[in-house]
């Protein structure tokens, strides 16, 4: 097995790729990582004109902290996000989900924006952004804008990023000291999850807040859990309050039948899934 | 329309220049024009770890990767873990431990392995299945290999920790 023929460009500056995305007039994919999109191209499923290796760029990998907001390059790695000293302070969850990423070799290799870009809906780097409320930088032709974690991911492998367009940074709220989890059901360690419920929240004095919560397997997305959140503001979590609590599914759920499970089934699972993430956390079991 | 290009690779050690096709994969380049057969390509998506190298000393799929990737960068093989005909450690671990059978995901396994080993980590159990989770062994004969690779890693990490 091997890709079809496709021209070749190594970009030294995100400049240089936005030129190449053009010259290709979106024909054209970016190689970052290669962990999903290699796999397509062996299968024969894409067939770029043009592929773009963007390995090269200098500082494309920074993980910086400013003004409360954590600044993740969109080609850092799986294992540089393991890693991180900043990202196990300030990014928690962050730090806690990209354990659970398929397996050692593509953590060494596999990237964020590449993740995030290809947005399998049942992986853990949209789930995390979608939960955490990041905002995604993207450069394109016209200079650079910035889209909301909500607005970014539009579908299963579909994001806001145009052809001509190219993810540069990802920028997290930062939580230090939040209590998180990532309850989800695979069969496989390393799988994609047929359902996964990430939650953060702080924890003072026994009041629970800055609630963060997001659901995959339920949608075509990773969805936000802004009900959930908002019951839970403020209030002590108790064995009580989670069995309430876990009847309150995101807004807009569509979940599909696959080869993981069917829609009816994972609705059956979102509760338990809910109750286990808060019951880790409730029990400090997550981190 | 794809057109070829000049790398310079060096490959345990040796420094290889080649012409590659932009399609080449690291994997058939290892195999096809390096004749390094020890890397095996098994699924040629991702899947099984087979064909697992080390690229600048981290464990990495070589199916997932373009040979002109590897240009300018240093890249190890199964075969450069012998040296002078003496097995590398984790090699001999693997025989006493029988963590063979076939012997087709082996070079994958040592190559990860190996890797850990470089960084003195020393893991068991639950946590070194979790390590070794990016390869299939599909004769399943798991158990010896977490044994062979569980004493590999206490011989050389051990004294670090």
């Amino acid at each position: 097995m091997k890709p079809g023929a496709f021209e070749y460009v190594k970009a030294s500056s995100v400049e240089e790729v936005l030129a190449a995305l053009g010259r290709f007039d979106g024909d054209a994919r970016i190689l970052a990582g290669g962990q999903s999109l290699m796999p397509l191209m062996n299968m024969r499923m894409l067939r770029p004109a043009g592929i773009i290796d963007i390995n090269g760029i200098p500082d494309l990998d920074t993980i910086r902290l400013e003004d409360g907001r954590v600044h993740v390059g969109a080609l850092t790695r799986y294992r540089m996000l393991e890693t991180s000293p900043l990202i196990q302070e300030h990014l928690p969850l962050v730090a806690h989900a990209v354990r659970r990423v398929a397996d050692r070799q593509v953590r060494n290799r596999g990237t964020l924006g590449g993740s995030l870009c290809h947005s399998d809906p049942a992986a853990q780097m949209p789930l995390c952004a979608q939960t955490l409320g990041a905002e995604m930088v993207i450069a394109g032709p016209k200079g650079r804008r910035k889209v909301a974690a909500i607005d970014f991911f539009q579908g299963a492998y579909t994001t806001a990023v145009d052809p001509l367009e190219m993810l540069v940074e990802i920028v997290y709220p930062a939580m230090p000291g939040a209590r998180v989890t990532l309850a989800q059901q695979t069969r496989r360690h390393g799988d994609f999850p047929t359902i996964s419920v990430a939650a953060a929240a702080i924890v003072k004095d026994g009041v629970w807040t800055n609630w963060r919560i997001g659901m995959g397997g339920l949608s075509d997305r990773p969805l936000p859990a802004a009900s959930l959140c908002a019951f839970l503001e403020g209030k002590p979590l108790t064995e009580a309050l989670i069995a309430e609590a876990s009847q309150i599914l995101p807004d807009n759920i569509d979940p599909i039948d696959d080869v993981r499970a069917t829609a009816e089934y994972r609705i059956s699972l979102a509760p338990v899934y809910i109750s286990r993430a808060l019951t880790a956390l409730l029990k400090g079991e997550g981190r | 329309m794809s057109g070829t290009h000049r790398i310079k690779v060096t490959v345990n050690g040796k420094l290889y220049e080649a012409e590659v096709e932009s399609r080449r994969l690291l994997v058939d380049f290892l195999r096809h024009e390096l004749m390094l057969y020890g890397t095996h390509a098994g699924c040629e998506q991702g899947a099984c770890g087979a064909c697992t190298v080390q690229f600048d000393g981290r464990a990495i799929k070589s199916c997932l990767m373009l040979a002109i990737q590897a240009d300018g960068h240093e890249i190890t093989t199964v075969e450069g873990l012998a040296k002078d005909g003496v097995l590398h450690d984790v090699q001999e671990a693997f025989r006493n431990a029988h963590g063979l059978q076939c012997g087709f995901c082996t070079p994958g396994f040592l190559m990860v392995a190996a890797a850990l080993g470089e960084e003195k980590k020393v893991l068991k159990g639950d946590a070194l299945r979790k390590e070794l989770a990016g390869n299939l062994c599909r004769c399943t004969g798991y158990a010896n290999i977490v044994t062979a690779v569980e004493t590999y890693l206490e011989k050389v990490g051990g004294a670090a920790q």
